[in-house]
């Protein structure tokens, strides 16, 4: 038979899940087994619903649910994103089966390791949004009131921007990437919410923006309104932080989900960059 | 409040751009450039020694303005390029253990392969060239043992230089690196530069470099085998040789005297009058 | 002019288009989401948004149509003036989402290219490739964005709305919110709130809804004195992914293109499907409508399947309900060209290819019609007048709710691709409302006495504090409470609902939500604690649940999405012409004595002391287009429509000359 059938492998009675823990910010993670019943069409997600319905690790202790975040459980929101058997990926799309395929019994539930953790496998990831505004990733309309229809576009022009649209603010191209590395700022001593804020966001802004905001960069610069910045999107990704962080690794068009053409958007970017540089030279 | 951050940024960051897109230009040129030709001129050599001695004296012929060169065009580009290339290897965490994607690989080799370069470079020139050319120092390498090669006696003092095992293993090592370094570097400036961007386009750009690594490292080996196989029996026969084409050349005005360019032995036998028709030329 | 401040709880397409709106007018938004706002549920819509367009327009269409066919589609449970005017901005709303940059699908020449979609004959639908809600929904997070990036908003994701605030006189100043990181809880004073919460799935344990969609936001202003309407109006999708954590969308085109729907004759069936001849397969749907077969309307088709899996006991898995929807029969390569999307979707999440294997689909809970209520004000033309500090405004003062959370568009039955029309509008529609309300009041948020604050935080601190507490006797796992009231509400109050069941549903929720109020917690941690959110939620959840059921049970009819097969209107019998034509004058008599009774919006109150919603029923607008039969699949409907319309003739004509007077 060609199909897949999940019937007809062997399968464990349970699965082993170890699940690397961390209960807060700063704090030492650790490793905990968890046990759980084998059912056929099993996700990721409905293992740790689960966990956290039991709370009992594999040795019988009770301790507290494992954190982590979903949403749309149907891979279009972004929430879901932890390293899992080494690799990152939507939680909610990753079968127990193709990963009992993969590695035996045991699965392996890491949080990301290019943001901070809040608690468990649940990270900030507001670095990623915080790079969109960088970017500068909006079309600068003039106002919310009705002014007839937008520009007409080309098919080729939809064709063209529609992947990248779809860009769900996840975070795997990043966590892959060897150029993006964490920033975790410990807070200082009696500084305000908003000072510690101001100074994360500075941090921030100086370190390299992630092959996604490149992605929605090209994608604005490719919109008839959203051109009308284009050469200040193309400041930021020359200003600190920008393309020049990439190395070609090209790992994050390897891991997304959506399997956007980020290389694409680098290299699109580059041209971009170039042109701009030589235009500002004979200009000057 | 508003949310936008104006951060001081450094000189440094302020110019990040610009200095990393200066760091792959110079990669390519005239560092890339350079070893192309260097292979090529070195390779010559498999012709025999009078090709490569050739070669050598036309890159010579600059004379004094040599070093000027040399440091303008190679040194001061290679120590930027190297120095600003240990740099960026450094903002990276290479994790192709873990992502075992090809090109993730590749993006680890060149980090590596820049690696290798460094030491090779620092010690390959050391070794041959001796990377300054003032009196008292060159003494002192030429006692230990390095700034072994001489320009008017090229092809022996490079293969007297290439005897033994240690030597050449650590250049088969550090010219495969350079060449790998090369080659990959270019596809990467490619996509860095905007040239090739669909991922169609880059797998294309990827095999023309892949064809030119192929080049370069045949190229490189040659060069390689041209300097390891010949055993003393050729030095000795190649000196000769050389000091006949110096004599001659010399005579031409095609060479500028050097002392410290030509072997002490051959020296010795200079004739004096030569000398005063350097001054002449000079 | 003083600076006014408000609080958009939710993040979705409703509570962003609210947002990028009122920032516009001036106002400092501060926006609340349980998740980052671009994750919200709004991005799993697939299929698309209506407006009428130039296309439709010249074969007849108009705005005047949209607007019947969704009042028609509801089963004339719609609030009509609001309708209408969304029927009338939807192309203004399409121009400014084009505007925004949403990469509709073109045509060759480069127009927003249409689809058609249920409900209606022409080609309204504008779409985005297979994620049109995704599309929007960046369209707007990005201009609020842009707007935050200006300072005019402030985010605060992953918080948690506890309740709305409310003053002496009965007036919104605010809401109190918990930080689900920290846990901190913290007042927002605000000028007015506006509550774009979304639906109410979760409810249902597993729907097509993001686990985010649990209705906590609007249970908790329904338990502070907002009112609640037409909850027991409830979409099941018919073809959805049955999964473990929830079930998956399933569109309709793979029927379109040719996929027929069956169940083996033998009850629970080991055989893998391909090795079941097809003598012993039950196509059910093309043996009881040969004339419709697979391509049976989806309400239809959605009572069928849960007619074989559980009163006939035909499922395919003995465990859970599921019946099979085959491809098997057309060429891959066919397949492909056309469905490749969606089969992609059940390849990935299923593992199994739906190309060599027939794939298990079953209904799911998709939308919830009803919503906090809210009032509006009419125009002249039949339509909302702009910029009137009432519309969309609840029951209590300053209190606003838009998005599917409200209650006016859909009636009985929401139309496809209408619903992120009626997020958008009401979103941008709003604006001018909540600020005009906000500038006629000489209070705002800057004067919200210290009192109020504290006394709200206090509450909300009590209650937070109180789970974490262990309590003797206190026992019960939040995790499986929830897990019973979706089994329960699943079964009872789905596709097929009946008085007894209903009935004694109701004696089950109220006792699982005494023990829900029983529960102890695994975690008493206050860092993170997803545990205690998770917990409150799922005890806010009972107010609506038993809304839902008691507004099933009190509605003796069938009315779109709310079915009672014991007070289904039958079909004419006699083959007599004229003994037909009166059965068919008997049915238009009781239609519109059950219009008499029923055709109104369930309104419930909730009852804290008795812990359990009032219902009154309250009349709907219907002064634009008369409610009229839905006649679909009944035999003698051509009779009885030649009635009807008889009669609404003379109706007409009776009130022209009345007027005439
Ligand atoms: C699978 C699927 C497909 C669909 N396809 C279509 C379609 O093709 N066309 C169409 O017109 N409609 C479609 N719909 C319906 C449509 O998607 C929804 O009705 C619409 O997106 C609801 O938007 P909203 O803004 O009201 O709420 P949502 O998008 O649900 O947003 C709710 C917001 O409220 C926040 N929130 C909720 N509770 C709290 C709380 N306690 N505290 C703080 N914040 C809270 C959430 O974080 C979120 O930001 C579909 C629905 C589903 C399930
Ligand atoms: C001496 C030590 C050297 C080191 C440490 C070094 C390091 C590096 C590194 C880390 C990069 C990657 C830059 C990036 O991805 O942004 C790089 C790129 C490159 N290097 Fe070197 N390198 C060295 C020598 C050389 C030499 C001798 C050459 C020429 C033969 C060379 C040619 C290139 C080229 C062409 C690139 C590609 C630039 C780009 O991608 O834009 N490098 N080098
Ligand atoms: C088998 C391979 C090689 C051989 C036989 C070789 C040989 C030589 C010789 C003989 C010199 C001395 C030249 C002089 O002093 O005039 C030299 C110098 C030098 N070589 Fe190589 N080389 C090899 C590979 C490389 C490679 C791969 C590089 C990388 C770029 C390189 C870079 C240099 C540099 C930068 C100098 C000093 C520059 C100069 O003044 O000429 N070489 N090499
Ligand atoms: S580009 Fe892809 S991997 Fe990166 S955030 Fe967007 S969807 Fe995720
Ligand atoms: S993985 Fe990173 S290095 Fe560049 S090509 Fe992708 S951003
Ligand atoms: S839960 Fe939305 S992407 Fe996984």
């Amino acid at each position: 038979m060609i199909a897949l059938e999940p019937n007809a492998k062997s399968r464990p009675d349970f699965i082993t899940v170890r699940v690397r823990r961390q209960d807060g910010p700063g704090k030492h993670p650790y490793w905990e087994t968890h046990r759980v019943e084998y059912e056929p069409e099993l996700n990721v997600i409905s293992v740790l619903q689960r966990i956290a319905a039991n709370a009992t690790t594999a040795d019988g202790k009770k301790v507290a649910p494992v954190a982590w975040d979903c949403g749309c459980l149907e891979e279009v929101c972004g929430s879901c994103t932890m390293q899992i058997n080494g690799r990152v990926r939507q939680s909610c799309s990753a079968l127990v089966d193709k990963l009992l395929d993969e590695s035996g019994d045991e699965i392996v539930l890491e949080p990301m390791s290019k943001f901070p953790v809040l608690r468990d496998l649940l990270v900030d990831r507001q670095r990623l949004f915080r790079a969109l505004t960088r970017v500068k990733a909006w079309v600068p309309v003039d106002s919310y009131y009705d002014m007839g229809a937008g520009e007409r576009q080309l098919r080729s022009a939809q064709e063209q921007n529609y992947p990248l649209s779809q860009c769900m603010s996840c975070g795997c191209c990043v966590e892959a990437c060897p150029q993006y590395t964490k920033i975790e700022l410990p807070r200082l001593d009696q500084e305000s919410d908003e000072a510690y804020e101001r100074r994360k966001l500075e941090a921030y802004d100086e370190a390299f923006v992630g092959p996604h905001a490149i992605s929605q960069a090209m994608l604005f610069n490719n919109h008839p309104t959203g051109k009308a910045l284009a050469s200040e999107r193309v400041d930021a990704l020359t200003g600190p932080g920008g393309i020049q962080a990439c190395g070609n690794a090209q790992n994050c068009v390897s891991v997304c989900p959506k399997e956007i053409p980020l290389t694409t958007s680098i290299a699109r970017a580059g041209r971009a960059a170039t042109v701009q540089m030589i235009k500002k030279w004979f200009e000057k | 409040m508003s949310v936008s951050v104006t951060p001081e940024t450094s000189f440094w960051l302020r110019h990040e751009f610009a200095i990393r897109r200066l760091h792959s230009l110079l990669g390519i040129v005239p560092l890339g450039l350079y070893m192309v030709i260097h292979l090529l001129t070195n390779a010559s050599l498999l012709n025999g020694p009078e090709t490569f001695q050739r070669s050598v004296y036309l890159i010579h012929s600059p004379g004094k303005l040599l070093p000027l060169i040399e440091w303008g065009f190679i040194f001061a580009p290679l120590i930027f390029h190297a120095v600003l290339g240990v740099w960026i290897a450094r903002t990276g965490r290479s994790n192709a253990s873990q992502y075992h994607y090809a090109n993730n690989q590749r993006y680890s080799w060149q980090r590596w392969t820049g690696f290798i370069a460094l030491v090779y470079l620092f010690f390959h020139i050391l070794h041959l060239h001796g990377w300054f050319h003032a009196e008292l120092y060159l003494e002192l390498a030429r006692q230990l043992g390095f700034a072994t090669f001489r320009p008017y006696n090229a092809a022996s003092t490079l293969v007297a230089a290439m005897q033994g095992y240690v030597w050449p293993a650590f250049y088969l090592v550090g010219v495969m690196a350079c060449v790998y370094h090369l080659a990959n570097g270019l596809w990467t400036a490619g996509i860095t530069w905007g040239l090739w961007i669909s991922p169609q386009a880059q797998e294309r750009a990827s095999k023309l470099c892949l064809v030119l690594g192929i080049g370069l490292a045949i190229v490189g080996a040659s060069a390689w085998w041209a300097a390891v196989s010949p055993g003393e029996e050729e030095i000795e026969q190649w000196v000769e040789v050389e000091n006949r084409m110096y004599d001659v050349a010399t005579e031409a005005g095609l060479v500028t005297p050097n002392p410290e360019k030509r072997l002490e032995s051959a020296e010795e036998e200079v004739p004096d009058e030569v000398e005063v028709r350097i001054t002449v030329t000079d | 002019m003083a600076q006014h401040r408000v609080v958009v709880v939710g993040g979705g397409l409703a509570g962003l288009a609210s947002t990028m709106k009122l920032a516009e007018l001036g106002v400092d938004v501060d926006l609340i989401s349980l998740t980052p706002v671009k994750r919200s549920h709004s991005v799993c819509a697939q299929g698309g948004i209506n407006s009428c367009n130039d296309q439709t327009r010249q074969l007849g269409d108009s705005e005047w149509k949209h607007f019947d066919d969704t009042v028609y589609g509801g089963d004339f449970l719609n609030h009509q003036p609001p309708v209408k005017e969304m029927a009338f901005w939807a192309p203004k709303v399409i121009d400014l989402m084009d505007r925004l940059g949403v990469p509709f699908n073109r045509t060759g020449e480069g127009f927003i290219d249409r689809r058609r979609f249920g409900g209606t004959l022409y080609k309204r639908t504008a779409f985005a490739g297979a994620t049109t809600g995704q599309q929007l929904l960046y369209a707007l997070d990005e201009q609020v964005r842009r707007q935050q990036a200006e300072g005019r908003v402030k985010k605060y994701e992953f918080w948690d709305f506890l309740g709305p605030m409310v003053d002496e006189d009965g007036r919104c100043r605010g809401v109190v919110a918990q930080d689900m990181v920290s846990m901190e809880i913290r007042a927002l004073p605000a000028d007015a709130v506006v509550v774009a919460t979304g639906g109410c799935g979760l409810i249902y344990g597993r729907s097509t809804m993001s686990v985010f969609c649990t209705g906590s936001a609007v249970s908790r202003c329904f338990q502070s004195g907002a009112k609640y309407a037409n909850g027991e109006f409830i979409q099941v999708h018919p073809t959805a992914i049955p999964g473990s954590d929830k079930l998956r969308l399933m569109s309709e085109s793979a029927r379109g293109e040719g996929g027929r729907v069956w169940v083996p004759k033998k009850p629970h069936d080991v055989r893998a499907p391909q090795e079941i001849p097809d003598k012993e397969r039950y196509y059910f749907l093309e043996e009881r409508y040969p004339e419709y077969g697979n391509l049976v309307p989806r309400d239809i088709a959605t009572r069928e399947i849960f007619d074989v899996c559980v009163n006939d006991g035909l499922s395919v898995d003995e465990n859970r309900m599921c019946v099979y929807l085959d491809l098997t029969h057309i060429p891959a390569a066919e397949l492909d060209r056309k469905l490749g999307g969606i089969l992609e979707i059940y390849e990935k999440f299923q593992g199994v290819d739906p190309r060599v294997e027939p794939m298990k689909i079953f209904p799911a809970v998709h939308y919830s019609m009803g919503g906090l209520w809210a009032d509006y004000v009419k125009n002249a033309d039949g339509g909302l007048l702009a910029g009137a500090p009432r519309n969309h405004m609840t029951n209590i003062e300053g209190l606003y709710a838009i998005g599917e959370c409200d209650y006016h568009y859909h009636g009985a039955n929401r139309l496809g691709a209408n619903s992120l029309l009626s997020c958008i509008f009401t979103g941008i529609f709003t604006g001018s409302s909540i600020l005009n309300y906000a500038q006629g009041q000489s209070k705002g948020h800057a004067d919200v006495s210290s009192s109020l604050i504290e006394s709200a935080v206090a509450a909300q601190t009590q209650r937070h504090d109180d789970l974490l507490t262990s309590h003797s006797g206190y026992d019960e796992n939040p995790y499986l409470i929830h897990q019973e009231l979706g089994d329960l509400m699943t079964r009872v109050a789905t596709v097929v609902r009946r008085n007894d069941q209903l009935t004694e549903a109701i004696e089950k929720v109220n006792d699982l939500h005494e023990r829900a109020m029983r529960v102890s917690l695994s975690d008493t941690g206050q860092w993170t604690n997803q545990n205690v959110i998770f917990a409150k939620s799922v005890q806010d959840m009972f107010p609506l649940a038993k809304t839902i059921l008691k507004g099933a049970l009190q509605r003796d009819e069938c009315r779109g999405a709310h079915f009672k097969p014991e007070f289904q209107k039958q079909s004419l019998t006699s083959d007599d012409p004229q003994e037909r034509r009166r059965q068919a004058e008997q049915w238009c008599d009781e239609f519109e004595a059950n219009n008499r009774r029923y055709l109104k919006s369930t309104v419930a109150e909730w009852n804290a002391a008795e812990s359990t919603p009032e219902l009154t029923y309250e009349d709907v607008d219907t002064s634009s287009i008369p409610p009229r039969p839905r006649l679909y699949g009944l035999v003698g409907a051509e009779v009885i429509e030649e009635v009807w319309n008889e009669r609404a003739k003379a109706a007409q004509e009776k009130e022209a000359v009345a007027a005439s007077h």
